[in-house]
């Protein structure tokens, strides 16, 4: 079964995406480390006015990107798309080292990160949404690796597999949900103030998590298509890009949604936020039509939607652009200065230090490097479809002609 | 008890070897001063926890020392660390309040930066950047070497060419020591204060109208109308914390005290008041003649202490005169002819002209001010520091006439001091040879109170100049105690080319500009670790004296100032050294004046020296005088019941030749042809608060430029305090570094944005500093307050983001003075400003 | 136990900012670390500007947001000592959510970036885990409540001087700096406000100073649409704040 999709893989390339990626995380790793312990929190720039700062929009992007790529995945284990199978197994690996960066990233961010462990079990805040975004993150991660270990294992479809699947995918709404919440149910922060936001992050969660599958994909085969397993290759060239189309739509909507909601509230935390703040910045223009709206329409039309170079573009503009976009929304509910009178005039001014962007660094360097790894040591191209060999073709055909 | 303030004062050096910042813990001998420290205890203070608590404070008394307030406080301190201060509940300026600077104080204590122990410069070359190569000695090697050159100068004929400077004095046993000093040692030069350069100019509008040349004292609490012109209120005049105290009384008292404010900018003084005028910088005395003005066409002036026309009806018509004899003056003298002379034609429409302020504000203002009573017209530095101060001065005094708040319930009156024993010996009995030969021979270095200055008392800010002219002379030595006019006086950089020139001793306990200049640095003790006592500035007018006592010993070798100049004079040659020996110590001078209070017990009991120390203050209420209704009464022990005669007013509170409150100055009349030299004014008017325009320098320039004290500006050093720096300037949120604020439209129209880097220039030069917009003010006026721009205070304070922008702004002002106060001109220098 | 209410009558404040460092010694915060803080605020123009300021301690409010979003407990609201909202530094694990949680701006950091340099925290570097050690360190020191100097990593309050008011004996209606025998139990800022604009005192007293003057002169809690009840109430004109305006 396998041994000739690996074999055709970029072994070289994947080898070198390990070394290359772990050797940056450790030392950028070391690098945070010591800024930490001989600055101590100083070496951040966040402050009492911007009190999460880069490293939580970190952290946002990768956890949500890992929740999207399970809920991609989530439409074969879950919905029964079986046409998705091919995808799964990269998507839930993906998920995985995804949400591993974003809580390392988390980690070096925090006061106390031991303390967390013990102080979380133990006092059982339940008020808190962030107590419940752990719990389910931590559910949606052992769920994760409990599926990835059947996928390993060749049970796909199982009663119990399925079972686990469904309850990552639960567990992966229910985090995901809760992140959305611990912004979206702060009244007193009213840029973020929304019940609809787990929406928004469920779509652009999506969004992000399909950018990563299509961009690993392809790294994997060197953009091309033609070295990869039928069922995969299938996917990429129908629907997987027309879902990448479909969610960038749906994040588009929902963005200019929010952007219209925001100019027209007279609230200054919100108005003020979206004038002065994510529209004053070229950067956040990027996130936006370079990010949401090009894809889209480069995705639009069938022939340049299936043209591995053109879904390549697509994926790399939305992963910088949803990068983008977290650290202007992460950021954007505190600019307003709160209760800060003359102290804080303007918005309050915010610019990630030096020690941030590379604790930002070696999440990334992390993501690379796990990939890297489960590439060396995993089949993530496999399938239940590729198990049952021939069979399988038929099933496939049907999905291509969806 | 004597024997520990003895070790105290003949203490040993600490931490000569560490000079680590952190290494001031362990402070010994705490224990010993059990004696003196009330435990807080006393209050019934038991605490349940095991754990160190507040409860084990010790607590001494001691006097602040950021800004001249002198606010008792307690001070607190656990295993020998100060831990805590707080207002000293039994003071009656402080009465258990204090204001955002006391709080701080401990970090003067514990400044890093401060001088270690007495040290001799090795570097010849003096300048900013000049490295002094400072080598440690000890007390005797310090005080021998300046001993050793003031005998060389004594004997070369050449004694006033030594001089002292300070700025804060505190009492006899430090600046009273100046006196016999000087006398001794024979120098007119001992000392020269920095009064002059801080807020004369009152002071002499006092002089020139009642008589008193002093700062008042006020009834705040019982009175029902406050005008207040340019003094602060609510910022800096003094005594700040007393201030704010009253003023939560006379907001929420019934009925409730009116005020109206006047200054050139907006600040929480005027923010606060029920109407607030912004007048154009200088012209206070405008609206103050036009006040009176409509105080007398309105018959709104008080009948019982001014007079009034014989037959009742009020002839007083804008622009007509009126007959002498038709009006009888009761303790006034020259209304009638004032009115003639200047204020017939001083109308709000006018002074609207001159100030800026609308003339039905000023009707409004007068209405009010001449219907209520008790009301009273403060001010202080705002309309002084100006060519015209003086007589802007004494145009506001004299609201206080008409309205009959002199010594009135709810007025103001001036100051008594305490009863204090005499010293321990008269320098009178010591004078040698070269003292009296030295006496009267030569004039001050400054040449106050010589023709130039005739009616100036000090005049320090005209020190450099004089000497780097050598008009009238060269100095040779100067010794510097709390005050740093190489920073603060106006056209600073003079003063760097005398102290190049002159052996320099500097007394602070910190590093400064002026130690930079210094041959010696004889550090003195911070203030929480000092003996040193204290009469009150004019307060209440009874009298009171509160005493600094040591919450520590010195953190580090360092001692007294009144125990450096006793020990300095007691190794000058002849019987000026037997003076200072029957002196002895501080603590011995204090133990002398504290014999004064056997005969006459403070109001909480305080009657020597140790209950002094006990409860850190004497004091005596009441006020002896009062005027009430136009009679003048004195306290008989019991009631102010006793009726006083005409020449004890003039001789006790109306010191003036008529014993009148004269609205035509005998004491400006004096020497009225200096007058007519300096200002133009004719000679037979110059008696009468008058308007004289202000004379700015500047050229072409087209703005007012002031330098303002906020409340976090303690006495120059709180640009070395971080905790003062994070609240420096809060209205534009100043909290690292101070900001220059331009009224929007006047920076738009120099391209100048919110934030930008500005250059401000003068006819002197320039400094440059960071913008904020303040809508608020006038867009004539462009205000940086008054902290930041040092060059070598420690750490924080030469810091870059303090030490370049905003750089100094005394450095471009120009040094002019009101001619007949003598005090500097601070604010009448014009600027342009542009972006950099 | 008395439920500790503070209130601040803004026609006697002066915006001095006593309190602000009265409070910074007693409880030995950094620059900028104001527990307590009075801000300001300017609108309008020459002749006609207006400045205004409002002191600004821990609301300790009745229903306090920071306490349901802490996710390990650390910040708690404690009934049985006067209601303050307390920190337990020994529980705290950095996260910040309670800085985002509360719309007063009362909870610090300090582990960050000085706002004065030279950092203090380098010239009088922490032992025993302590942030920092203050030359003039006072000596009660509880984690449980936030009480002292704070270790790195965790997020700092104002205790309304817990330290203190919890000595005060049994059943005083008001905690008053004029009574010598109270002194010493009184918040750091009420006893230093020279103008006597704050008072401090039992809100479940109905015969308690602070209440009659919340009756009286018609008290107001600050944003009060948050719900988050504050047990601190204003008195006097300007008690409000300004919407945000971008500066120009």
């Amino acid at each position: 079964m396998s041994a000739d999709t690996i074999d055709r893989r970029n072994t070289g390339l994947m080898t070198g995406l390990l070394v290359v990626g772990a050797a940056i995380a450790v030392v950028t790793f070391a690098i945070v480390a010591f800024a930490l312990i001989s600055q101590g929190h100083a070496a951040f720039n966040m402050d009492a006015n911007v009190a999460w700062g880069l490293p939580i929009a970190t952290y946002v992007y990768f956890a949500l990107m890992s929740s999207g790529l399970t809920l991609i995945a989530a439409l074969a284990m879950v919905f029964g798309f079986k046409q998705y199978y091919p995808l799964i197994k990269r998507a839930i690996w993906l998920a995985i080292i995804t949400l591993v960066a974003g809580l390392a990233v988390l980690a070096m961010e925090l006061g106390h990160t031991f303390r967390m462990l013990w102080a979380l079990p133990l006092n059982l805040q339940i008020e808190s949404a962030m107590f419940w975004m752990g719990v389910f993150y931590l559910l949606d991660l052992i769920f994760m690796a409990w599926k990835f270990q059947m996928m390993e294992r060749g049970d796909w479809t199982s009663r119990l597999s399925r079972q686990v699947g469904i309850a990552s995918f639960i567990a992966v709404l229910l985090a995901a949900g809760t992140l959305a919440l611990i912004f979206g149910m702060m009244s007193m922060r009213p840029f973020w103030f929304d019940p609809t936001l787990p929406v928004w992050f469920y779509a652009t969660a999506a969004l992000s998590g399909v950018a990563a599958l299509v961009f690993f994909t392809y790294l994997s085969y060197g953009m091309d298509r033609s070295g990869m397993p039928e069922g995969l290759r299938m996917d990429l060239e129908g629907p997987l890009p027309k879902l990448f189309l479909a969610l960038a739509g749906i994040t588009l909507v929902l963005f200019l949604s929010r952007m219209t909601t925001g100019l027209y509230a007279n609230a200054p935390e919100v108005n003020v936020v979206w004038s002065d703040y994510l529209l004053a910045s070229g950067w956040f223009h990027f996130a936006v039509w370079g990010g949401i709206l090009l894809p889209f329409v480069l995705l639009l039309g069938r022939g340049m939607r299936n043209a591995p170079g053109v879904q390549m573009l697509a994926a790399i503009l939305v992963l910088i652009g949803m990068f983008i976009e977290r650290l202007y929304f992460v950021v954007g509910g505190q600019v307003v200065p709160l209760f800060k009178g003359t102290w804080e005039r303007g918005l309050v001014e915010y610019a990630p230090s030096s020690t941030e962007w590379v604790l930002t660094v070696m999440g990334i360097a992390l993501v690379f490097a796990l990939y890297g790894l489960g590439e060396r040591l995993f089949n993530l191209s496999d399938s239940p479809m590729a198990a049952a060999g021939e069979e399988a073709a038929g099933g496939q055909e049907a999905a291509t002609s969806s | 008890m004597k024997a520990i303030l003895e070790k105290m004062l003949n203490r040993r050096r600490f931490l000569q070897a560490t000079g680590a910042t952190g290494a001031v813990a362990g402070v010994a001998g705490m224990g010993k001063l059990a004696g003196f420290t009330a435990a807080a205890g006393s209050a019934g203070v038991t605490s349940t926890a095991s754990a160190a608590t507040f409860a084990d404070a010790r607590m001494t008394k001691n006097i602040c020392h950021q800004c001249p307030a002198r606010c008792g406080i307690n001070v607190y301190t656990h295993n020998g660390r100060v831990t805590s201060i707080y207002g000293d509940p039994g003071n009656p300026i402080a009465n258990g309040k204090l204001c955002p600077k006391g709080h701080l104080g401990t970090y003067f204590l514990y400044d890093p930066d401060r001088f270690k122990g007495p040290m001799r410069r090795t570097n010849p070359q003096k300048g900013r950047n000049e490295d002094p190569g400072w080598e440690p000695i000890s007390w005797d090697e310090a005080y021998d070497e300046v001993a050793k050159r003031i005998n060389e100068l004594r004997e070369n004929g050449e004694a006033h060419k030594i001089a002292h400077f300070y700025g804060r004095g505190w009492g006899p046993s430090d600046a009273g020591l100046y006196g016999a000093f000087g006398q001794l040692v024979g120098t007119p030069n001992s000392a020269i204060g920095h009064a002059s350069m801080c807020a004369e100019g009152s002071k002499r509008a006092k002089a020139a109208t009642d008589g008193n040349n002093s700062y008042n004292s006020y009834d705040y609490r019982n009175t029902n109308y406050l005008l207040i012109f340019g003094a602060g209120f609510l910022e800096a005049f003094r005594p700040y914390n007393y201030l704010m105290q009253v003023w939560g009384h006379m907001r929420t008292k019934s009925p409730r005290t009116q005020v109206t404010a006047i200054d050139v900018r907006m600040n929480p003084t005027m923010a606060a008041a029920d109407r607030y005028l912004m007048v154009k910088p200088g012209t206070d005395g405008a609206l103050a003649l036009a006040i009176a003005h409509v105080m007398l066409t309105e018959g709104l002036w008080d009948r019982e202490f001014v007079g009034d026309f014989g037959d009742g009806r009020n002839r007083f018509r804008t622009g007509r005169t009126v007959s002498r004899h038709l009006f009888n003056e009761k303790w006034t003298r020259g209304l009638v002819e004032w009115w003639n002379a200047e204020l017939k034609d001083r109308t709000p429409e006018w002074a609207e002209g001159i100030s800026g302020i609308p003339a039905a504000d000023i009707v409004r203002t007068a209405r009010e001010f001449g219907t209520t009573r008790p009301a009273m017209a403060i001010f202080e530095r705002g309309p002084t520091a100006h060519t015209n101060g003086v007589y802007n001065g004494m145009a506001i005094h004299a609201l206080n006439a008409l309205s009959g708040a002199m010594f009135a319930e709810g007025g103001l009156f001036y100051q008594m001091g305490p009863s204090y024993g005499s010293g321990p010996a008269n320098a009178d009995d010591y004078m040698d040879d070269i003292a009296r030969e030295m006496a009267g021979k030569h004039p001050r270095i400054d040449m106050a109170g010589t023709e130039r200055w005739p009616f100036a008392g000090t005049m320090m800010q005209e020190t450099a100049k004089n000497h780097n002219a050598g008009d009238p002379y060269k100095l040779k030595m100067a010794m510097f105690y709390t005050t740093n006019p190489i920073w603060t006086a106006p056209d600073a950089p003079e003063w760097e080319k005398m102290m190049s020139e002159i052996f320099v001793v500097d007394t602070s306990p910190f590093p400064g500009e002026t130690a930079k200049f210094a041959d010696l640095i004889l550090p003195e003790s911070t203030y929480l670790e000092r003996l040193q006592d204290s009469p009150t500035y004019p307060f209440e007018g009874y009298p009171m004296t509160a005493l600094r006592v040591p919450a520590v010993e010195p953190l580090y070798d360092t001692t007294e100032f009144g125990n450096m100049m006793i020990e300095i004079g007691k190794r000058i040659n002849g019987s000026t050294g037997d003076y200072y020996r029957q002196i002895d110590s501080v603590e011995n001078l204090l133990r002398h004046l504290a014999r004064g209070f056997a005969d006459d017990p403070g109001d909480n009991g305080v009657d020597s020296f140790e209950s002094w120390v006990e409860k850190g203050v004497w004091y005596k209420k009441p006020y002896h005088w009062k005027q009430h209704r136009g009679v003048f009464l004195e306290w008989d022990g019991q009631g102010y019941t006793r009726e006083m005669s005409e020449e004890e007013v003039g001789e006790k509170l109306l010191r003036t030749q008529s014993g009148k409150f004269e609205f035509k100055s005998s004491h400006l009349e004096e020497k009225a042809d200096y007058i007519t030299q300096h200002l133009a004014v004719e000679r037979d008017r110059v008696g009468f608060p008058q308007w004289v325009a202000p004379e700015h320098t500047g050229g072409n320039r087209d703005l007012y430029f002031v330098t303002p004290k906020t409340p976090m500006t303690a006495e120059g050093r709180s640009g070395n305090i971080p905790h003062a720096i994070a609240l420096q300037q809060p209205s534009v949120g100043g909290n690292d570094r101070t900001y220059v604020e331009i009224h929007p439209s006047t920076a738009r129209d120099r391209g100048i944005r919110d934030g930008d880097r500005v250059r401000i220039t003068s006819d002197l030069g320039s400094i440059e500093g960071y913008v904020r917009y303040v809508p608020q003010h006038r867009p004539d006026t462009i205000v940086l307050p008054y902290e930041h721009g040092h060059w070598a205070q420690g750490r924080w304070a030469e810091a870059q983001e303090r030490s370049v922008a905003p750089g100094n702004p005394n450095e471009m002002t120009a040094n002019v003075s009101d001619p007949i106060s003598g005090l500097a001109a601070y604010y009448t220098g014009k600027v342009d400003v542009e972006r950099v | 136990m008395a439920k500790w209410g503070m209130v601040i009558d803004l026609d006697k404040c002066t915006g001095c900012q006593a309190c602000t460092t009265a409070c910074g010694m007693e409880n030995d915060t950094l620059p900028g670390e104001n527990w307590q803080d009075v801000l300001f605020y300017t609108e309008g123009e020459y002749p006609s500007g207006r400045m205004k300021w409002l002191p600004r301690p821990c609301m300790q409010c009745e229903d306090p947001s920071c306490v349901h979003v802490c996710p390990t407990r650390a910040t708690y609201k404690d009934h049985d000592a006067g209601g303050i909202v307390f920190i337990d530094w020994d529980k705290c694990i950095g996260c910040k959510y309670c800085m985002i949680a509360c719309p007063y701006g009362v909870r610090f950091f300090a582990d960050e970036a000085p706002l004065v340099e030279p950092d203090l925290k380098e010239i009088f570097p922490g032992s025993g885990g302590r942030l920092w050690d203050p030359p003039g360190q006072s000596p009660d020191q509880n984690r449980k409540r936030g009480i002292g100097v704070q270790p790195k990593g965790v997020v700092s309050k104002c205790t309304f001087c817990y330290h203190r008011v919890s000595q005060a004996p049994e059943g005083v209606p008001d905690l008053d700096e004029d009574d010598p025998d109270l002194v010493e139990y009184v918040p750091a800022c009420v006893r230093t406000c020279p103008p006597k604009a704050r008072y401090f005192g039992d809100l479940d007293n109905a015969d308690s100073n602070v209440n009659k003057l919340i009756a009286n002169k018609k008290g107001v809690r600050l944003k009060d649409h948050t719900g988050n009840r504050p047990q601190v109430y204003y008195l006097g004109a300007g008690a409000g704040i300004p919407a945000f305006k971008p500066k120009s």
